[in-house]
């Protein structure tokens, strides 16, 4: 019994044999007990976290699951980050009294496509991990299919979504016809002499198909709709694991499958890179509501992950992954002290509303302060030793001009961060805010607590597990 | 021969009947261009020899999608000419940038006639024996089980997003409960009052 | 018995505890005790300065360096913060410590008024501690930071009475003057390092004789590599010892309260740079145009400074024109080479300096806070005491003294100077032109310093006439000094609390006050004949020890040519000149009281030029002030409209111009998501192709 645990698709077996039980059980109980379901949703994904964390290594179904260190380091992440959503997400609906049982059982569906797309070993098992992933994503976006905007968001991110899959799957299909196959192992051995204009063509289509799903520009232009109009914890949900999935995923596309055109698509990941900073940081500075901020934050940091893997190194592997989860910590902290706080019964989503903070609610107010500095990247918060690695690895690779782009938008974005500690500190509040919400907070004050100092122990053990994971592809 | 010409002629018609799915001033006709394309290329497949594909194409795009966009387009009341505003106004770059993607496209085609595509691969032959149907049935549920229940669960996830997103109880509907109407009991139902007179049972 | 090495850290760093007591917490422990803190650690200082001393003198100590700890180190440049005493670090300190000390003894009463006592007493203890620093220098860069130090606190403390307009903007040229010198002395801090590749003086030292040729090539020109070293640090010196053209900020410096005046503007740090000459004399030995250029410079200062004080009638003016003069006649010691003789002048005037200063101060006390001259008069029957300091002081700086017998402290270190000057001007021109100035400098000093005396113990007495000033009440409390220029001077009420008439007289000042006056007139007199042997005399060479080029060191040679008896006339020339200078001020002053008003009011272009100081202040207003101005408009003009334009508000202006097309391209269109992800597509297709090809 306990070697199926060892098994290497045992995490993902976990999950999809729990959803399928507890969709029935779910609509047999009813809405009225989801938080039955979400509670058992939160255990299956944490024991998953932890089957995928120590079971044995393989590749499957003739090569198009790869369970490998790099996969493993990324789905214990994803697991746990996706057990937080529901934590999140279902105290949310709760305190609105729109609780369903299929939220927890469409997160833990994400997370099975999001494993999928991280052990993904051929162009078949990508695409279908996408959509998996996907789809359950644009369900929660219009969770709150009686609010407008939900709704919107969810079209919107539907529509522009399935054309992005398109973009992917001509990818595939030309990186196929001219390759003559569709698993990264042999692509890679087709390749590697350096690729010919169709593959790279290929190539193209797949990274821009992949730059929608990590909401990279110039494909980021349903970020912040959809952040804005989607319920908040569903963006926190957003912000974090479907982004880890999809960058690793990326990684493995180009480091398992492309690395004879490193060449080229080091290049366009630079591009991509270069224009995510500009409108992250540029884009950001106007904005007046707290989510659609986030987005454009997200996109300026979804930037400094793309050139961590733009540097084609190991350590930039590295880099990507360390950056990747302290970013996932510090959005979903951010997400959960937006949804702790309330002011007149609605969520405090603007930057106005964050008016005289300090005042109201102190401990708010620090935890918000810690957090916008470290998004920020200052030191010694968790946001600095993101960009450190992201930076050292980008400079090792010498990629530096790129760097220097990097560190300028980050000086244009702190504008924004800023100005939300300002906000917060120095101006007067408008009207008396409500109580805090109990959960989030304790989300939002262990992120905080994570951002400074926790970080400094945990990039102890962090550094050499991201480390080992990225030395799965053998680069230098 | 005669398959060249069926060539030429059915791709003619896919990429004709596709500038007018665009072009049509009425939606209804851009659907119906639409289903004439999804015809040619299943013609196209089936001079491959793909005539398995073909028919899922027709049995499934044209058959559903299609006549579900149909549908949908006739019942909507779609005002057609606020549709089309600044449709003038987008064509230059619009066209601009589809001449772009064109040429690169044709630049792909050269490199395709150029060294072949599939890096000089052959296709796998069909086996004699079988159709294309039953080679397809054959490492469906085999070789390519994972991606088979992966696309599975991804139909069931687009099945819960659509209940989870229409589905509603409305609260003032009445309707019939087998159970509660078999299991009902004089005492739930009846009650003996006696009202005092001139007050009526109203508030009982 | 604690060892002297430790003692003279204690005494380096006291002043540094005092003034961080003081400074931090002053306010907390309250006046007396910050008061009692710092004077009590100058007081300890100024004792261990003199064991020292002694030891050095009488007891046969040796040189020695404390390295502290290590200061600056970048590849070969190393510093190290350490306390080098040698002879001339060892006069020093006494020199420091002792006006030091009485300044913060004298400030007890001079301040007595003052709210901010504990600023006050932090300030001069932050002073003396920058001040000790610097003389204890074993390399430049300690050196620099007690340039730099004293240089702060003189700032902080001109500036001290800071609700005062006058008073900051004195202490801002005072700073600014000073920048320009401390450009001068950086540039040639990095000459040395650049020539040597050190900038510790003992390791510097026995390099310089290789280096005496040597020249560097630059703007077309070849330059002597030391004698451009020697420049350089010499207009530090310049800025530091408000020499000719940077000494305008010394008289302006008189702003600040009348201690600091002695302390700092006249008895030490205005010394410094004299210091670092004498320090310096094996460079400037071997960098004979520098040298001559210090002669020069020197003598035209001693001259200058003389003549303006002619004409001055505020008190403390008429002593800050009379600082620059004597140092004036410290450099062209220095330039011709008598380094002792400029040590010991440098050692004299301290004590008759500050004696003068502390004086004028008691006089301003007495005066209710009246520092023009004019207003005085017959002030000797009320404050006989500070009368008879003034008096010893007076003639302590004319020099008064027989030659061959003996007499006050200026006459000693005056004649040998001026001795020196003719010896050397015997083969060599600039000598020779220092002599003839230091000559008739002499005899101005004798003039404007009777001169002041006069005006102000003698003759009648001008404040018995209720002088404008009883009208002005109101002024604030702390403004107890006036801002005296002289073209102002007559609509100067003088911001006292209450004027002096025939109901209100004059009265002594305080104990506080006259225990320093009696220390300083005994050091007057007796500085000079105790003195003298050690510094000049039979005992030089075992006095110096080599901390002099050529005076007791090794290889000592017949130091300096004023050792050779000069003719008679030359010996007596000084004396002579004084005492003319002396019955002209008591015929202008005594005999014909009012002659010398009456001339001044006819004018007359002379009395205009010295009056108005030469026209310097309005020569560099115009040149320097409007100048700087001008081209500071430009630049802001440049600044704003091209720097800032193209750079920080370009770029802030181009990023939000950017966000708001951004947010126009976001517009909410499905339509026009799709077609910006396609752009990206295409654009990628392009430049992959471009990569590829």
């Amino acid at each position: 019994m306990l070697e199926l645990f060892n098994h290497p698709a045992a995490p993902e077996a976990i999950i999809a044999i729990a959803a399928l039980v507890l969709l029935p059980v779910g609509a047999f109980v009813g809405n009225a007990r989801a938080a039955l379901i979400s509670f058992l949703g939160i255990l299956v994904l944490v024991a998953a976290a932890i089957v995928a964390g120590s079971n044995q290594l393989g590749v499957l179904f003739n090569g198009a699951f790869v369970h490998d260190d790099f996969a493993a380091f990324a789905k214990v992440a994803i697991f746990l980050a996706s057990a937080v959503a529901i934590y999140l997400g279902h105290g949310w609906l709760a305190r609105r009294d729109d609780e369903k049982f299929e939220f927890p059982v469409l997160i833990m569906l994400a997370a099975l496509g999001m494993s999928m797309m991280v052990s993904a070993g051929d162009l078949i098992s990508l695409y279908i991990g996408v959509e998996l992933q996907s789809l359950a994503l644009y369900v929660l976006a219009a969770f709150r299919r009686d609010e407008a905007k939900a709704s919107e968001a969810g079209l919107k991110y539907f529509v522009l979504g399935a054309l992005s899959s398109g973009i992917l799957l001509y990818g595939v299909s030309l990186i196929y016809g001219f390759t003559g196959s569709l698993q990264f192992a042999d692509i890679s051995a087709a390749v590697a002499g350096g690729a010919g204009t169709g593959a790279v063509f290929g190539l193209v289509f797949l990274i821009c198909g992949l730059a929608f799903k990590v909401s990279a520009a110039p494909f980021h232009m349903w970020t912040p709709d959809v952040y804005e109009g989607a319920p908040t914890p569903m963006v926190a949900f957003f912000a974090a694991a479907p982004k880890l999935a999809a960058m690793v995923l990326f990684a493995r596309a180009m480091d398992a499958g492309f690395l004879g055109a490193q060449a080229q698509w080091s290049q366009v990941l630079m591009v991509i890179a270069a224009i995510s900073f500009v409108v992250g940081a540029v884009g950001g500075l106007v904005q007046k509501n707290i989510k659609r901020l986030l987005a454009y934050s997200s996109i300026a940091n979804i930037g400094y992950a793309i050139l961590g893997i733009a540097a084609g190194t190991q350590m930039g592997l590295q880099a990507m992954l360390v950056f990747m989860v302290l970013y996932m910590v510090d959005v979903t902290a951010f997400f959960a002290v937006i949804m702790a706080l309330q002011r007149n019964g609605q969520e405090m989503d603007t930057i106005e509303s964050l008016r005289g903070l300090k005042r109201e609610k102190p401990g708010k107010a620090i935890v918000l302060t810690i957090l916008s500095l470290s998004v920020l990247g200052m030191p010694p918060f968790s946001g600095f030793w993101a960009k450190y690695y992201v930076f050292k690895a980008a400079i090792g690779a010498g990629l530096w001009p790129i760097a220097v782009a990097g560190l300028v938008a980050s000086v244009v974005a702190a504008f924004y961060y800023l100005r939300i500690i300002k906000v917060m500190w120095f101006d007067e509040p408008v009207s008396p805010a409500g109580p805090s919400r109990a959960g989030p907070s304790w989300v939002a004050m262990a992120g905080a607590a994570f951002s400074f100092p926790l970080v400094l122990v945990a990039l102890y053990w962090l550094d050499p597990l991201a480390r080992h994971a990225a030395a799965a592809f053998g680069l230098q | 021969m005669l398959q060249a010409i069926a060539f030429y002629l059915m791709a003619a018609v896919t990429l004709g009947s596709g500038l007018f799915v665009i072009s049509a001033r009425n939606p209804v006709h851009s659907v119906l261009w639409l289903i004439l394309s999804f015809f040619s290329a299943a013609g196209l497949f089936v001079l491959m020899g793909a005539e398995f594909l073909a028919m899922l194409l027709v049995v499934v795009y044209v058959g559903a999608v299609a006549v579900l966009f149909l549908f949908v387009v006739m019942m909507l009341d779609v005002d057609f000419v606020r549709l089309r505003e600044g449709y003038a106004q987008y064509l230059p770059i619009g066209g601009v940038v589809a001449l772009l993607l064109m040429i690169e496209m044709v630049l792909v085609s050269f490199a395709v006639a150029d060294r072949g595509a599939a890096a000089g691969k052959q296709i796998v032959a069909a086996a004699a024996d079988a159709s294309n149907a039953e080679s397809i049935g054959r490492v469906l549920y085999t070789d390519y089980v994972y991606f088979f229940q992966a696309a599975g669960i991804v139909l069931l996830i687009a099945m819960i997003g659509a209940i989870v997103l229409t589905l509603r109880h409305k609260p003032h509907v009445k309707r019939q409960d087998i159970h509660t109407q078999v299991g009902r009991k004089r005492s739930n139902a009846m009650a003996v009052v006696t009202p005092k007179t001139g007050e009526g049972i109203a508030d009982q | 018995m604690v060892n002297l090495e430790t003692l003279l850290v204690l005494a380096v760093f006291g002043p540094l505890v005092g003034a961080i007591v003081a400074g931090l917490f002053g306010k907390r422990i309250g006046n007396v005790p910050s008061q009692t803190v710092t004077t009590g650690l100058l007081f300890l200082s100024c004792a261990i300065s003199w064991y020292a001393f002694a030891r050095h003198t009488w007891g046969g100590q040796e040189r020695f360096v404390v390295e502290l700890l290590p200061f600056i180190q970048i590849g070969d440049f190393m510093s190290t913060w350490s306390i080098r005493f040698d002879a001339l670090s060892a006069t020093m300190l006494i020199v420091v410590t002792t006006v030091s000390a009485l300044v913060h003894l004298y400030s007890w009463g001079y301040m007595a008024d003052d709210p901010g006592k504990p600023r006050f007493f932090a300030y001069l203890s932050l002073f003396t501690f920058a001040m000790l620093a610097l003389v204890t220098a074993n390399d430049f860069m300690q050196l620099f930071f007690g340039w730099e130090g004293v240089g702060l606190a003189s700032y902080l403390l001109i500036g001290f009475w800071f609700h005062k307009a006058t008073a900051n903007a004195a202490s801002i040229k005072a700073f600014v003057v000073n920048r320009v010198g401390d450009f001068g002395f950086a540039l040639g801090i990095f000459t040395v390092f650049a020539m040597f590749g050190t900038i510790r003086f003992d390791e510097l030292f026995p390099l310089i004789p290789s280096m005496a040729g040597k020249t560097w090539h630059f703007i077309g020109q070849d330059w002597s590599a030391l004698n451009l070293a020697g420049f350089l640090l010499f207009v530090g010196a310049c800025g530091k010892s408000a020499q000719f053209f940077l000494h305008t900020w010394l008289p302006d410096a008189m702003e600040g309260p009348t201690p600091v005046s002695a302390l700092i503007h006249a008895a030490t740090m205005v010394t410094a740079g004299v210091y670092m000459v004498c320090l310096l004399s094996p460079l400037y030995e071997h960098a004979l145009i520098a040298r001559d250029i210090v002669c020069i410079t020197g003598a035209v200062t001693s001259l200058f400074a003389a003549t303006v004080g002619l004409a001055q009638n505020d008190i403390k003016r008429v002593i800050a024109y009379s600082t620059c003069s004597q140092l004036g006649y410290m450099f062209f010691a220095a330039g011709v080479g008598a380094y002792d003789a400029a040590m010991f002048h440098l050692f004299t005037h301290a004590a008759f300096k500050a004696l003068l200063f502390l004086g004028a101060g008691s006089v301003i006390v007495g005066m209710h806070h009246e520092q023009d001259m004019r207003g005085m008069g017959g002030l000797r029957k009320y404050m006989p005491l500070t009368f008879a300091a003034m008096t010893i002081g007076t003639i302590a700086i004319t020099g008064l003294g027989w030659p061959g017998v003996g007499g006050f402290a200026g006459f000693y270190s005056k004649d040998a100077i001026i001795e020196a000057a003719y010896a050397a001007g015997q083969h060599n021109n600039a000598g020779m032109f220092a002599f003839w100035i230091g000559v008739i400098v002499a005899g101005l000093t004798a003039y404007y310093s009777w001169r002041l005396a006069f005006m102000t113990f003698e003759g009648s007495k001008k404040w018995a006439h209720g002088h404008a000033h009883v009208a002005d009440d109101h002024a604030s409390h702390a403004q107890i000094e006036s801002h005296s220029e002289p073209d102002a001077s007559h609509d100067d009420h003088g911001h006292g609390h209450h004027g002096v008439d025939e109901h209100h007289p004059p009265k002594e000042s305080p104990a506080p006050i006259l225990i320093p006056l009696f220390v300083l007139s005994v050091a007057a007199i007796a500085a000079g004949f105790v003195f003298a042997p050690y510094f000049l005399g039979e005992h030089q060479a075992d006095y110096w020890r080599g901390a002099i080029y050529g005076i007791g060191g090794e290889g000592a040679h017949a130091a300096g040519e004023h050792h050779e008896h000069p003719p008679q006339w030359v010996v007596f020339a000084p004396l002579v000149v004084s005492v003319l200078g002396l019955l002209f001020a008591a015929w202008f002053y005594l005999v014909k009281e009012g002659l010398a008003k009456r001339l001044a009011d006819n004018g007359g272009p002379l009395h205009s030029f010295f009056y108005n100081k030469w026209f310097f202040d309005e020569l560099y207003d115009f040149v320097f002030v409007k100048g700087a101005k001008a081209i500071g408009d430009a630049f802001k003009w440049a600044d704003k409209n091209l720097i800032d334009r193209l750079g920080p508000d370009g770029f802030a202006w181009s990023s939000l111009f950017s966000a708001g097309r951004l947010s126009r391209i976001q517009s909410g269109y499905v339509y026009h998501y799709a077609f910006v992800m396609l752009l990206g597509v295409a654009g990628l297709l392009t430049f992959a192709f471009w990569l590829v090809s």
